[in-house]
């Protein structure tokens, strides 16, 4: 079993602090659901955590089976099995999927740090990549599996996807890097019921007891698709509560002005 | 056969400095007939007469020929002879392996050095040869042709040095409904250092046939080219046309090309500058008849101290007709670019459709790419548009791509490839694609 530990996490943006001391410990084979308003910090929360250089840490600590990875650039997070699936993934043109994934696949699976390739050739440190039928093969089942047209491994990366192609290309990606921690940014937003199934049917098939998830959502309905076991609300920069799903179900009646009004007098004060 | 042979290391050796003199030797060596030789002996006066281009000519602001110095080369190289494929240099036999080619030539200095014939072109009529020969065998269409109609001799200083000592290049002919699938492949490689050379590419289809032409030009270490390209396209017909330029970088490099399109007629140019200390590019489609389509590509990579200047001209003489340019550049270390262009459309070329796009990748902070689109429309019922981006390396990219697992320098390199690949997706060969990416590549890590 693997952990993933976030201890009193404080990060700013330009002098700005926007994370005001997070506690949060993700297992692997838990659904932690990370609910909140907009503005609160959430998507910060996720960036911090994937080791985007916007973001400042200012105090806390980030710590995966008890090793810090806040030194970690963002590659070697994600080759330790740390996944954000991004809220708006940008589009890089000229960039293939089948290219870029890859090349990410063969990072984090140790290929580009064998001195030989598959064929037994020796090369340059770096440039050994998955064998191309074997990563192919791959690709194509897991395509299949995640409900990604098998047009889209040509297609440029995100490059004219509709909002339901991206967060389903996320979901393909995650698929290929089997990370151990999950940090799935409003992989439910924008999308239409149709859509928001698919996503969420992907999420099932890769919650298995060898991986976590911190599904961050603004709205409840995922979790009628996506069955958490901790929920916690998250509220200006810190987490205010954490329980069973009844705590989704509890601010679905309330809605968020209760938050505001429960906890906004506590952190001003 | 001997004309075209050799040209002897005597006449080379008395060639002295560039001179009238230069110039009548040059064309007696090749035995030329008196017409070429007054063509050349009227280009060397009007060269003499034309003024070097000065700083304050639009087209010469941003790119200053500091440095220059006619004298400081060889006016011609010598040639020395054609020889069996096996015998040229491996780095040009692999050249030519690596393509599948209808026929191909190369040229070494002044010279052809070697002619391959893979399919029967004479047998539809197609002319595939030298230039130095096509002036003895098809005079007729030399005459009717060359630098009479694209690029006329006092269009520059460079073009008209060109037309009194064009030494090597390309006469394509393709007659009407020929179609040439594979491509023509032309390869120049100017091997000695500090000599002038005048390559030139002269490409004639007639009504509805098809062509693929390649030029390759290599070498030139310390010296001078200036080459010239002319497309002459009949109606309906169809040339894809790929100019690859790499030279070593202490080449002083001027082109002057431009594409004339008869009614319906189809061309897609990709023109590659890769080498050069310096390159003066003026490259022009000029779309004479109504229902031309027109696209010109272009990429450039400048490192070091390279100066790469494109200027382009659309000109939409005729209504209806299409035109698409597109140029991408990445720049790095203390590398400079320019690219300028215009679409004009005449007064009565309605519905004409152009697009002019430049965009610019600044890799280092000490690079620099100006970029001036501009538009001169004289029609009232056209859509034309136009735009140009100088911008670095998203960070937000790079973030998106480490988070899966890239590394920095990955992810750097991937972005600048797929900047590239716009214009990579529209060329259509295959093994120039290749050629293209491992430069890129090449490019990047260096």
């Amino acid at each position: 079993m693997s952990v993933l530990e976030i201890r009193n996490l404080h990060a700013a943006v330009e002098d700005r602090e926007i994370l005001k001391g997070v506690n949060l410990t993700l297992r692997t084979g838990e659904i932690h659901a990370l609910m909140g308003p907009n503005g609160s910090g959430k998507s910060t929360l996720a960036y911090v955590i994937a080791g985007h250089p916007h973001y400042e840490v200012t105090e806390g600590d980030i710590l995966l089976d008890g090793e810090s990875i806040l030194d970690l650039e963002p590659d070697e997070r994600c080759k330790k099995g740390i996944f954000l699936a991004f809220q708006y993934p940008v589009a890089v043109p000229g960039v293939s999927v089948a290219n870029f994934l890859r090349t990410a696949v063969s990072n984090v699976r140790g290929y580009t740090s064998r001195p030989v390739d598959a064929e037994g050739r020796s090369g340059v440190i770096g440039s050994n990549l998955m064998p191309m039928r074997e990563f192919r093969k791959e690709l194509n089942e897991k395509m299949k599996e995640f409900n990604v047209d098998p047009s889209f491994a040509r297609r440029y990366l995100n490059d004219g996807f509709s909002g339901g192609e991206k967060k389903r290309t996320e979901v393909l990606q995650m698929a290929m890097l089997q990370p151990k921690f999950a940090i799935l940014d409003e992989s439910d937003s924008g999308l239409d019921i149709d859509a928001l199934r698919v996503v969420a049917d992907g999420i099932n098939k890769l919650a298995t007891p060898d991986r976590g998830f911190l599904l961050i959502t603004h709205y409840q309905r995922i979790l009628n698709y996506v069955k958490p076991h901790y929920v916690s609300i998250f509220y200006d920069g810190r987490i205010v509560m954490t329980g069973g799903p009844e705590v989704a179900h509890m601010l679905e009646e309330k809605g968020y002005s209760w938050v505001e009004r429960e906890f906004g007098e506590a952190v001003t004060a | 056969m001997s004309v075209f042979v050799k040209e002897t290391e005597s006449i080379a050796q008395s060639v002295q400095g560039f001179s009238e003199e230069t110039v009548r030797a040059h064309s007696a060596a090749r035995n030329e007939p008196e017409w070429m030789l007054e063509f050349r002996l009227n280009a060397w006066r009007q060269f003499e007469q034309m003024p070097w281009p000065q700083p304050t000519d639009e087209s010469w602001r941003r790119t200053r020929l500091t440095g220059f110095d006619l004298n400081h080369f060889k006016p011609l190289a010598v040639a020395t002879g054609q020889v069996e494929k096996g015998e040229l240099s491996k780095f040009l036999q692999d050249e030519l392996n690596e393509m599948d080619s209808a026929a191909s030539m190369v040229f070494e200095d002044s010279g052809l050095r070697n002619r391959i014939l893979n399919t029967n072109l004479d047998e539809h009529g197609v002319i595939f040869t030298d230039l130095q020969r096509a002036v003895l065998e098809y005079p007729e269409l030399v005459r009717k042709y060359f630098m009479t109609e694209a690029v006329k001799p006092d269009l520059n200083k460079f073009t008209a040095l060109h037309a009194a000592l064009w030494d090597t290049g390309a006469f394509v002919y393709v007659p009407a409904k020929a179609r040439v699938t594979l491509p023509l492949q032309v390869i120049l490689n100017q091997c000695t250092p500090g000599v002038g050379g005048y390559h030139h590419t002269l490409v004639v289809t007639e009504e509805g046939a098809e062509v693929t032409v390649v030029d390759d030009l290599l070498g030139a270490k310390d010296g001078l080219q200036a080459s010239v390209v002319e497309l002459i396209l009949g109606a309906g017909s169809v040339v894809r046309y790929m100019n690859l330029q790499d030279f070593e970088h202490s080449a002083w490099n001027f082109l002057t090309g431009r594409a004339v399109m008869s009614r319906d007629a189809d061309l897609r140019w990709i023109q590659v500058s890769w080498g050069s200390r310096l390159t003066k590019a003026f490259l022009d489609v000029d779309l004479m008849g109504p229902g031309g389509h027109a696209e010109l590509l272009g990429i450039y990579f400048p490192t070091g101290e390279q100066h790469i200047d494109h200027q382009t001209l659309q000109l939409h003489r005729a209504p209806h007709c299409f035109s698409d340019l597109l140029f991408n550049g990445a720049l790095k270390d203390r590398s400079r670019s320019v690219y300028m262009g215009v679409i004009k459309v005449f007064p009565g070329a309605q519905k004409t459709d152009a697009y002019q796009r430049n965009g610019n990748l600044i890799l280092d902070p000490t690079a620099r790419a100006d970029s001036i689109p501009g538009l001169e429309i004289q029609a009232d019922d056209v859509r034309c548009t136009h735009g140009a981006t100088v911008a670095q390396v998203e960070e937000e990219y790079v973030f998106y791509l480490m988070a899966r697992g890239l590394s920095r320098p990955q992810a750097e390199r991937m972005i600048v490839q797929g900047f590239f690949q716009a214009v990579l997706d529209r060329v259509p060969v295959e093994s120039v694609v290749h050629k293209l990416e491992s430069v890129i590549e090449r490019k990047i890590g260096g």
